[in-house]
């Protein structure tokens, strides 16, 4: 677990002293990370001129010091790029005719002033994959079943963004279904992944619950109504990110006592992309198999270490090699529930979300209800004792008083 | 739960007048082994064990859900909410029957019949609760529940009854002591031998779900059975007794007049108060207890199985040694308040904390024997002894009514807010019972009243009363 937590707005708002300033230079936290209160956020799908839909959204939430700049897409596999500079007028630019060719080189997606980029890192989210949970493979790889073969995301054709943009929330979906599917097993079911900004600091009202603030966006991924290829299928996703050098990301699993906003879940998964305040992924391990996201429907959520994907080739993201150029990349598998228990296969449906964000990881605290419970529920004996014994003392000297007159 | 033995069991005694045959009647006693002669104390060993396994089935059968919860959620489909219904029903017919089973045992059926018609109730009803698993329906298993919650209760009277009649004025209060330490075996050995039940009928069966579910409580009411068994040879062994040694049939003496209740003291009102806060943070809780401890400290089932008994096993153990040792200081008060305190510093321990969970676990073992021991004689202090079955059946009712509420409150809030927010409920609950105990010493001194007395005053006292 990591040590001070210091809520990055917290910076923002006093004006530093010079020596501050000089330590603040000196322990290598980048200024646009330190992230804002509050943002103003703009969704934007960029056109792509004519032909097949070219799914493009780019979301720029402008601080007072900074903007933070996602951009999603599901050019290949879908994918987001999170840059975050140190300055509120940083802009995106396209080249179409370069992220379009087949090896798209560095240049084709720019974030400029490109001296202003503080922190830039990429997810791009490669395969779907099932499991046959009644037949556990007992090979090296803890494996939660029998592999089916996965979904390549990369073969997926998806819908349109423009329809599901909502100004009002700040989200928009990219739903999508495989463009060869023989076996019919998305004739009524599709992928969805909801991508939602936020201007401040708040928490949805759907389980996990996670707390989000304006250097966060959320990401919730829905399997809806695909048939599964066997009677209990575990789904999983391939999620897989930039390598840093020959190392990866650091994955870190925190303890916390505190479930009440996910109840029964008592951990915290984060994915930190720096030893500093950089950039971080962070989710609970929990899906549900039903809407509501009720306790009963909680699935658990494995995963599996993050390995370097050196030995087999993984789609290619054209935004992610448009931005960085040709890179390496660390890899790692989610699975979604358990043999027995609830699951997918109950109602057809499987979501699960994480935030994608900079600065520190935003963290729970007891919320003022437990707070006021507690003191309430302390303070009230504590009083009493208090109270009852001074009465007694006084009355008790009081009568000693008298006793000489007996 | 079945806390009015350990309040018999420090009360008991007295003079001895019952089993005294006449040396004449069995004149036949040097052919007859020991063992069967009522008269020697062989012979009440047998009975002894033939009591202690009657009330075996009820105790192991009783914490049947806390030790498959998982097992009944998954299989049932049911969330923590109606989980917890079916400790709500084991309770809720015993608001009423707590003071209806004296009365039942002395004037309808008798001692012998009435133990073996409850020991047939509750067989009944962990058969129904299994029959609930066996056909996949979750109201057939609340109903099994109710009509156990029947059986169970009134069978832990009529088996003090049978102690009483058997042993007063002669090993009556180490016969409570091991009845109440066989009845916390039997709870231990289900919450780890379920489990363990429930894998191998999976594994035999070669199928999972509810059929296992319903097979493996069919199994534990085995227990039930057993315990029927023993309510049988007791009444034979008991009958024989009777001929034998014109011994007359046991009767609990409980008389309960509801219209005493309007002369229940203020203190009375507050022991009250702080019996059913004290119990709904404790038995809900172990209920729960399971899960919780794979969820938050990351046990396997086994090693949850065992922490969440570890109370079970100090109560077992310890009780007669703070029976001793609250008999020899007195002081009742201030040991309540100190167990109520330890039990509200190990749910903190729990809830605020990831510290090993059997510090706060010991700790709330060791403060539940305590405050058993220490609570439930301070009725007999504050009531005259013509009301004290009214005050019992009375205490015992509203523990009830609180486990009933608790239990689907406790579901409801695991559901929706999480353990966290459930063990700060628990804690309120301590605390709103620490503060019943603050009120009660207070009251107690202002009203210079006898609760809190050491041995030695109320030795004096007694000695003052009788001169």
């Amino acid at each position: 677990m990591r040590g001070s937590r210091e809520p990055g707005w917290g910076w923002g708002r006093c004006t530093p002293s010079p020596m501050l300033f000089v330590s603040l230079l000196l322990s290598a936290a980048p200024l646009g990370l330190l992230g804002e209160e509050t943002r103003q956020v703009s969704l934007e799908v960029i056109p792509g001129g004519p032909g097949s839909p070219k799914n493009l959204l780019h979301i720029r939430a402008v601080g007072t010091n900074s903007t933070l700049h996602y951009v999603w897409s599901s050019l290949g596999p879908p994918a987001v790029l999170l840059v975050a500079t140190n300055t509120p007028h940083s802009s995106l630019s396209v080249n179409w005719s370069v992220l379009l060719s087949p090896e798209p080189e560095e240049g084709g997606l720019m974030v400029v002033p490109k001296d202003s980029i503080q922190f830039s890192s990429a997810l791009v989210f490669t395969r779907l994959l099932e499991f046959d949970s009644t037949h556990v493979s007992k090979g090296p790889a803890e494996l939660p079943g029998k592999p089916y073969p996965p979904y390549s995301l990369a073969e997926f054709s998806w819908d349109r963004i423009n329809g599901s943009l909502d100004p009002a929330t700040l989200s928009a979906t990219f739903r999508g279904r495989p463009r060869d599917d023989p076996a019919k097993a998305f004739a009524n079911g599709s992928l969805a992944f909801r991508v939602q900004a936020f201007s401040g600091p708040g928490r949805p009202s759907q389980p996990p619950r996670l707390l989000h603030t304006a250097n966060t966006s959320q990401l919730e991924v829905a399997l809806v109504g695909v048939s599964p290829r066997g009677n209990r299928s575990l789904f999983g996703l391939e999620v897989a990110t930039l390598s840093q050098g020959p190392s990866c990301p650091f994955l870190q699993e925190q303890h916390s006592i505190d479930d009440e906003y996910a109840p029964a879940v008592f951990q915290l998964e984060q994915l930190l992309w720096g030893s500093g305040p950089s950039g971080f992924m962070q989710w609970r391990p929990v899906a549900f198999s039903q809407k509501q996201g009720s306790r009963e429907s909680a699935l658990p959520c494995q995963l599996s270490p993050l390995h370097l994907t050196l030995t087999y080739p993984l789609p290619q993201s054209p935004i992610v090699r448009a931005f960085f150029g040709p890179q390496t990349f660390c890899a790692f598998n989610l699975t979604f529930g358990a043999p027995t228990g609830p699951g997918y296969w109950d109602q057809l449906y499987l979501s699960w979300s994480m935030l994608l964000g900079v600065g520190s990881p935003p963290v729970d605290a007891l919320s003022p209800l437990v707070l006021g419970i507690m003191a309430v529920a302390l303070g009230t004996p504590g009083l009493m004792l208090l109270g009852g014994g001074l009465i007694l003392l006084l009355r008790h000297t009081r009568y000693s008083e008298y006793q000489p007159l007996n | 739960m079945h806390e009015e033995e350990e309040a018999r069991a420090l009360l008991a005694g007295g003079p001895g007048e019952a089993g005294r045959g006449p040396p004449s009647a069995p004149a036949a006693a040097g052919v007859l082994p020991a063992l069967c002669d009522p008269s020697r104390l062989a012979h009440r060993l047998l009975v002894l064990a033939l009591m202690c396994f009657l009330g075996f089935g009820s105790y192991f059968c009783y914490d049947n859900p806390a030790a498959l919860q998982t097992q009944i959620q998954r299989d049932m489909q049911v969330n923590t909410t109606k989980f917890m219904l079916l400790y709500a029903w084991y309770s809720w017919p015993n608001v009423v029957l707590c003071f209806f089973g004296g009365f039942l045992i002395d004037r309808v059926f008798g001692i012998r019949w009435g133990t073996i018609i409850f020991s047939c109730i509750v067989c009944i009803g962990q058969v129904v609760f299994a029959l609930g698993g066996i056909f996949n329906a979750f109201w057939l298993m609340q109903f099994g529940r109710f009509i156990f919650g029947i059986g169970g209760e009134s069978l832990a009277v009529a088996q003090n009854t049978y102690a009483v009649s058997w042993f007063k004025g002669k090993e009556l209060n180490l016969v409570f002591g091991l009845q109440l330490s066989m009845a916390r075996i039997g709870s231990t050995v289900n919450i780890n031998l379920m489990g363990w039940l429930y894998a191998t009928m999976e594994a035999s069966l070669g199928s999972a779900g509810y059929t296992v579910l319903g097979v493996t409580l069919l199994i534990g009411g085995i227990t039930c059975i057993l315990s029927l068994l023993c309510a049988f040879a007791l009444a034979y062994l008991d009958r024989r007794a009777e001929r034998i040694l014109h011994k007359e049939q046991g009767k609990t003496g409980e008389v309960i007049k509801l219209t005493d209740v309007k002369d229940f003291s203020f203190p009375l009102w507050l022991i009250f108060l702080v019996c059913v806060c004290y119990y709904v943070a404790v038995f809900p809780f172990i209920g729960l207890g399971k899960v919780f401890f794979m969820e938050k400290f990351k046990f396997s089932s086994q090693a949850a199985s065992a922490i969440n008994s570890v109370v079970y096993i100090i109560s077992a153990s310890l009780s007669p040694v703070f029976g001793l040792l609250v008999d020899k200081t007195g002081r009742n008060i201030i040991w309540v308040l100190c167990a109520v305190a330890v039990t509200l510093v190990s749910h903190m321990m729990l809830a605020f904390t990831l510290w090993n969970p059997w510090i706060a676990m010991c700790l709330l073992g060791v403060s539940y024997s305590l405050l058993a021991c220490a609570l439930w004689p301070m009725v007999a202090y504050v009531v005259p002894e013509h009301q004290l079955g009214t005050a019992y059946g009375f205490m015992q009712s509203i523990q009830n009514l609180g486990l009933a509420i608790i239990s689907i409150i406790a579901g409801i809030i695991l559901d929706t807010r999480g353990y966290l927010f459930l063990e700060v409920f628990f804690i309120a609950c301590v605390s709103m019972s620490l503060l019943s105990v603050v009120l009660l010493y207070l009251v107690n001194r202002a009203r210079g009243g006898n609760l809190n007395f050491s041995a030695k005053q109320r030795e004096e006292i007694k000695l003052s009363h009788t001169e």
